[in-house]
């Protein structure tokens, strides 16, 4: 038909993502993380199993990096291996301000999250110009580099080399008034990270849906044609880039608190590389998809690491997704649902 | 600092230019980071261990570059050619993926013990260069990747393979247009690029250790000489990986603790001064 093929007729997929944007939806969504939120906080009474319990939790706490990974490439299209440094820096600055300053935890989480905030405003003035290959590898010899002075034995008297390192918190170590035995318990701490968790979500939900997520959304499309529009492009990315560092920051200050020792695995390239996979796995185009993926990586380093091959099948499985799957396993729920509504409309 | 630590230097340097050469090149036609290029290397590492004790080191120099290129040209079979039309990036992270698997398949096959090569008998002991003792080995590495650099820029300058794929990396679609046979290009680009990469870790075999990890560790130095070379420039990723051979090594003698962060404070102040690289047109 003539009227379809009007040049100026704006194609089926400009206009759908403005019929989404209804505020309707925004709320509903929010409504839903605040439900999943109280509804998770009884996971502990369900869960009575300690080792069960500990997995979950390291899901959730694995979770904030992930969904920081996942928010970047979902509003701008930019894959990063850099957010294990936020994680790595936020638990190694709780263990240096605990066992060199004597703050106390609550202190020294907070001081965490500033200082992996901080990495993350400097990696992002450095790598948020480049876009695609370029930030992917920008961001992987940056958080290596951060690895590589963790493990410099001059620095041994702060982060302890290759050794780790243990938080010596003391006997009166309190945290959210819970006392240290009550710390390492995955049961009782799972509220706080869940909580934190959530939040985090809730708070990316709402920046994703705001104004602004339009605007990252644009550069992410275009972003020659949003600098002749005279927007900026450079401190919006910037700004995105450090809120997700500040969510893996506060992830990686939780897990410190909770874990107790450091190791500097944490910030190396197996690690930046599994939270990746993770969120590739569980597909970014969702909210949703990187805490799926990571909890089924957590799922799967527990249940499938027999004889060490776990790399060998989380390697498999990135190439299966990636090849016949692109958007990873919600991107699959989400285009069948789709063809099903689709299909049911006709 | 003396003659031996440039010379260190000038090895370690050589050896990063042969590798980074070749994923330049891959890059270049392809628009693709390859992540298994560290693989590659350590691949070729290993396999030179295997043949160096079955048969001779000399064998390994012909045989392990031969069954690298197979490799590679599995890799654009299977991997680069179906997928081409996919963004770039999903590509890189599947070659990231086929590096998982390949560091595990190493691990099953030799085992996680650090092995070590023997040199070739005629290259054992020392020579004399500019008054000091070098070990004659490691002047093997420095000619044969000098050499090996030099007929790959000839090769790249002077034939008309070298034509077409300088037209395919400056933009392919157009090469395509004025009859370049794009995909036979690359075939040659990622299967050449595969078998330099276990040239170099053939080369380095008696050299260095061998262990799981050195793929991985080598990548990321690579990674960092091909973008402060500028990314898809085959010239600045030679420059860029000798220059920082030598800068590291050298600096390892006054304080190794800062050797280790050299590569990564060059790569932030190339970022900051001329964020496009080296000799490169702008990251992306």
């Amino acid at each position: 038909m003539s009227v379809t093929t009007l040049p100026d007729a704006p194609p089926a997929d400009v206009v759908a993502p403005r019929s989404r944007r209804r505020p309707g939806r925004t709320l509903l969504g929010a409504g839903l993380i605040v439900a999943v939120l109280l509804a998770g906080l009884s996971v502990p009474y369900i869960i009575k199993d300690p080792y069960t319990m500990g997995l979950v939790l390291e899901m959730a706490l694995l979770g904030l990096p992930a969904l920081g990974i996942g928010f970047l490439a979902r509003h701008l299209g930019l894959i990063s291996l850099g957010h294990s440094a936020f994680f790595g820096a936020a638990a190694y600055s709780v263990g240096i301000a605990v066992n060199r300053w004597d703050l106390s935890l609550t202190a020294a989480v907070g001081f965490a999250v500033v200082v992996g905030t901080l990495v993350s405003l400097v990696m992002g003035v450095l790598v948020v110009r480049a876009s695609g290959m370029g930030f992917l590898m920008l961001t992987l010899a940056l958080s290596m580099a951060l690895w590589q002075l963790a493990l410099q034995t001059s620095f041994r008297p702060w982060t302890g080399a290759h050794d780790g390192l243990l938080i010596n918190a003391g006997a009166d170590a309190s945290f959210l008034g819970m006392g240290p035995r009550e710390i390492q318990d995955p049961g009782l701490f799972w509220a706080g990270v869940w909580v934190s968790l959530m939040g985090a979500a809730l708070v990316l939900w709402l920046v994703g849906r705001s104004r602004f997520g339009v605007l990252l959304e644009g550069i992410r499309e275009n972003e020659e044609r949003m600098r002749f529009s005279g927007y900026g492009t450079f401190l919006p990315r910037l700004a995105a880039f450090t809120l997700t560092g500040v969510v893996a920051s506060l992830g990686g200050a939780l897990f410190a608190v909770n874990a107790g020792y450091i190791s500097p695995d944490i910030l190396g390239f197996t690690r930046a590389g599994d939270s990746l996979i993770a969120v590739l796995i569980g597909g970014p185009a969702s909210l949703a998809g990187p805490l799926i993926g990571t909890g089924l990586f957590v799922w799967a380093q527990a249940h499938l690491n027999f004889g060490g091959n776990l790399h060998l099948f989380t390697g498999i499985a990135l190439i299966l997704v990636l090849v016949f799957l692109p958007g990873g396993l919600t991107g699959a729920v989400q285009r069948i649902a789709r063809a099903l509504r689709k299909g049911g409309s006709r | 600092m003396n003659a031996a630590q440039l010379l260190n230097g000038i090895a370690l340097g050589s050896l990063l230019m042969v590798l980074s050469s070749g994923l330049a090149m891959i890059y270049g036609l392809r628009g693709v980071t390859n992540f298994a290029h560290g693989a590659l290397y350590m691949s070729g590492a290993y396999l030179a261990y295997t043949l160096s004790d079955r048969l001779s080191f000399w064998a390994a120099l012909v045989l392990v570059p031969v069954i690298l290129a197979v490799i590679g040209v599995v890799l654009e079979m299977v991997f680069f050619r179906p997928l081409q039309h996919r963004s770039h990036i999903e590509l890189g992270l599947i070659t990231f993926g086929l590096a998982l698997i390949a560091e595990r398949l190493v691990v099953l096959i030799w085992g996680e013990k650090t092995l070590s090569v023997d040199p070739p008998p005629g290259l054992t002991g020392t020579t004399s260069v500019l008054g000091v003792d070098y070990p004659t080995y490691r002047l093997g590495i420095i000619v044969v990747a000098l050499a090996l650099a030099a007929i790959l820029v000839m090769w790249l300058r002077y034939t008309r393979t070298g034509l077409y794929v300088r037209a395919a990396s400056q933009d392919i679609e157009t090469a395509g247009i004025m009859g370049i046979d794009v995909n036979r290009v690359s075939l040659i680009v990622v299967s050449f690029g595969a078998a330099l990469a276990g040239l170099a870790g053939t080369l380095a075999a008696p050299y260095v250790s061998l262990d799981p990890n050195m793929g991985n560790s080598f990548l990321i130095i690579v990674l960092i000489v091909v973008v402060i070379g500028g990314i898809g420039s085959i010239g600045g990723a030679m420059v860029a990986g000798m220059g920082l051979g030598i800068i590291q090594t050298v600096s390892t003698v006054w304080s190794p603790s800062v050797a280790v962060v050299v590569p990564y404070v060059a790569l932030v102040v190339v970022l900051l001064w001329r964020p496009q690289g080296l000799a490169g047109k702008r990251v992306s």
